[in-house]
């Protein structure tokens, strides 16, 4: 218990980290910080609008502690500004609409590279040596050294348009209305098998060599030798007395693979022009809309704690040395 | 060292890696050589497909793609190999100090390195860069060396603590060494190792992350880069046009480049540490690679 509210204070501190980055960056920019910040508006804000936004990133008259009190406090009253690009919608709602997809398919392709990571790596550490684990291996390498843009771009260029066996982008066929129907959900899988794939293929291999890693230092420890002379079955010492003890590391892998995920999402979604953050995020970048490019940051932190949050208490429930700490 | 150096010419993972890595450099240093097209300058009409003329055919505005791919191989590995080495001398530096000094010193060094390592990367470097502008690629390799150094410091400072108290660091501390010697002259070459894996892995990070800024459109669109290559070929819709040669040719380069790096790391891992080669700590050049990565 302890434990978790150190972690959770740890996390508060680097929220207010990441919100003092976006509150200083413009402020040490050369030139007027309301200049940059708002120069992309043009004509179409009222002034009255103009000034509310201002309020919200802490334009105000007076010290600079006192700015950045306002900053804080409008970022932890939940109001990030308004887009400028899609004014008047607020950012949190312009972004929030879209981490529903980039959490949606972060998350699926999280749940399947990890089980088939695992699955592959706890294969490749038992049979070391042999031709599967050098595929394994190497086809790791391979995965994990090239940038998830370029595998989403060659993706999409043999599966979308050279065979031409699935769609080229969009989250569903745009002709048809989100419902809870058959079609509709069958429209949504079909248009996410590709992004799925690359993001699979850039997760797995990673996955796959840490559990890998992790077996293979453990099959040489007394307890595993033990279970062998007792003449247990090698899949019953495989899977309840290596792959079980490996996995435990391989979970805190997980948190720091997140970082990852989200990274390799936005590019995904970008190269499928896939409706989620990333895609938001291209558009804020081109059309210069700082107050949702700044959004963005504070919003993948919180996910990123909030993911390591849950990491954190999944471990504690797998180490049971941590329960009394 | 030179165990490590006999060693690297010995392993095959490491050849290969070598190899792919000298071709991509002496292309870049041959650059002008290899062709007589001016990379930023409309030398034909676009979107040409390869021919005897364009070897890569043509961008969308009549660029040549063989003239931009050997001048943009400079770019990435200038980037990469320079903002590397800041990453690494970072890294390595503060890792050195928390572990060596501990204390108070750790605690605040210890305190920064895990806060940089939950917020997340690419999004940070996306704000940073769309602040400074259009950001070039010199720009980017020193936001990267001052935002990505947190995995190697960690890595260093775990290691430092297990090197501080061998005998050899204890009699130099009893002679009366100064500790900034005993940190440059006693520690850090116990560390050479990890020291290399962690540059490897940096150098292919920053590749990697600025091809991304770059292709997400943060660069700096006067940039002869394969990031920029990627940025334009995609603007110009080229793969849905049938360009594919426009898009895959960085694609493929910086796809060769990564691998070329990777075997390398993999090979320095397995040599420095013996005990590694059925893959014990491997996964520390995993999680620098990923962690960079996502760090992207």
């Amino acid at each position: 218990m302890v434990f978790l509210l150190r972690r959770l204070g740890f996390y508060l501190a680097a929220f207010v980290a990441a919100a003092t980055i976006n509150f200083f960056l413009p402020r040490l920019m050369p030139g007027d910080p309301i200049q940059i910040m708002f120069s992309s508006t043009g004509t179409e804000l009222s002034a009255e609008n103009l000034a509310s936004l201002k309020l919200t990133f802490g334009f105000v008259d007076g010290p600079l502690w006192q700015q950045y009190l306002t900053y804080l406090q409008s970022i932890f009253t939940g109001d990030l500004g308004r887009s400028i690009k899609y004014f008047p919608l607020p950012v949190t709602s312009v972004l929030g609409h879209a981490l529903i997809w980039t959490v949606g398919l972060m998350g699926t392709a999280t749940i399947i590279s990890f089980t088939l990571g695992t699955f592959l790596g706890v294969l490749a550490a038992w049979w070391r040596g042999g031709i599967f684990d050098v595929v394994v291996s190497v086809g790791a390498i391979f995965a994990t050294s090239v940038p998830a843009v370029v595998t989403s771009l060659i993706v999409l260029f043999f599966f979308g348009f050279t065979l031409g066996w699935f769609p080229t982008g969009y989250a569903a066929d745009p002709a048809l209305d989100p419902s809870f129907s058959l079609t509709y959900i069958g429209s949504l899988l079909y248009h996410g098998i590709l992004p799925m794939l690359t993001l699979c293929t850039v997760l797995t291999g990673g996955f796959a060599v840490t559990m890998r890693n992790n077996m293979i230092n453990l099959l040489g420890e007394d307890y595993i030798v033990m279970a062998r002379a007792k003449g247990l079955s090698d899949s019953h010492v495989m899977i309840w007395y290596a792959a079980r003890n490996a996995l435990l590391p391989t979970v805190s892998s997980l948190a720091i693979a997140i970082g990852t995920v989200l990274g390799g999402s936005l590019v995904t979604e970008v190269v499928y022009n896939y409706p989620g953050l990333g895609n938001i995020l291209y558009q804020a970048i081109l059309a210069r809309d700082y107050p949702v490019i700044q959004g963005q940051l504070l919003i993948m932190t919180v996910a990123m704690l909030v993911a390591n949050f849950i990491v954190d208490v999944s471990y504690v429930l797998l180490d049971p040395r941590l329960r009394g700490a | 060292m030179r165990i490590l150096l006999s060693g690297l010419v010995r392993n095959r993972k490491a050849l290969i890696g070598m190899i792919i890595i000298a071709a991509i450099v002496l292309v870049a240093l041959a650059a002008p050589l290899l062709t007589e097209y001016n990379p930023a300058a409309r030398v034909g009409r676009p979107h040409q497909p390869p021919s005897a003329d364009h070897w890569l055919g043509t961008t969308r505005i009549g660029q040549d793609v063989f003239s931009r791919l050997v001048h943009g191989a400079r770019t990435s590995l200038t980037v990469g190999f320079g903002a590397g080495l800041l990453i690494t001398a970072l890294g390595t530096a503060l890792g050195i100090i928390a572990g060596y000094r501990g204390g108070k010193t750790d605690e605040v060094i210890s305190f920064f390195t895990n806060m940089v390592l939950v917020v997340p990367n690419l999004p940070l470097l996306l704000v940073l860069a769309a602040f400074i502008g259009q950001a070039s690629p010199l720009v980017i390799a020193i936001i990267l060396g001052f935002t990505s150094w947190a995995w190697g410091a960690r890595v260093t400072r775990a290691e430092t603590l297990s090197v501080k108290h061998k005998d050899f660091v204890k009699s130099a501390e009893m002679m009366g060494e100064p500790r900034w010697r005993i940190m440059a002259f006693e520690i850090f070459p116990n560390l050479i190792s990890i020291v290399g894996i962690n540059f490897i892995g940096s150098v292919i990070f920053a590749i990697i992350t600025e091809a991304t800024l770059e292709f997400l459109g943060l660069g700096d669109p006067k940039t002869v880069s394969w990031g920029m290559m990627l940025y334009n070929a995609q603007k110009a819709s080229a793969l849905s046009v049938g360009a594919w040669w426009d898009i895959l040719t960085p694609c493929f380069a910086l796809a060769l480049l990564g691998v070329g790096l990777s075997l390398l790391n993999f090979a320095v891992d397995e040599i420095a540490n013996p005990r590694l080669r059925t893959g014990n700590r491997l996964s520390r050049w995993t999680a620098l690679i990923r962690s960079g990565e996502g760090r992207l």
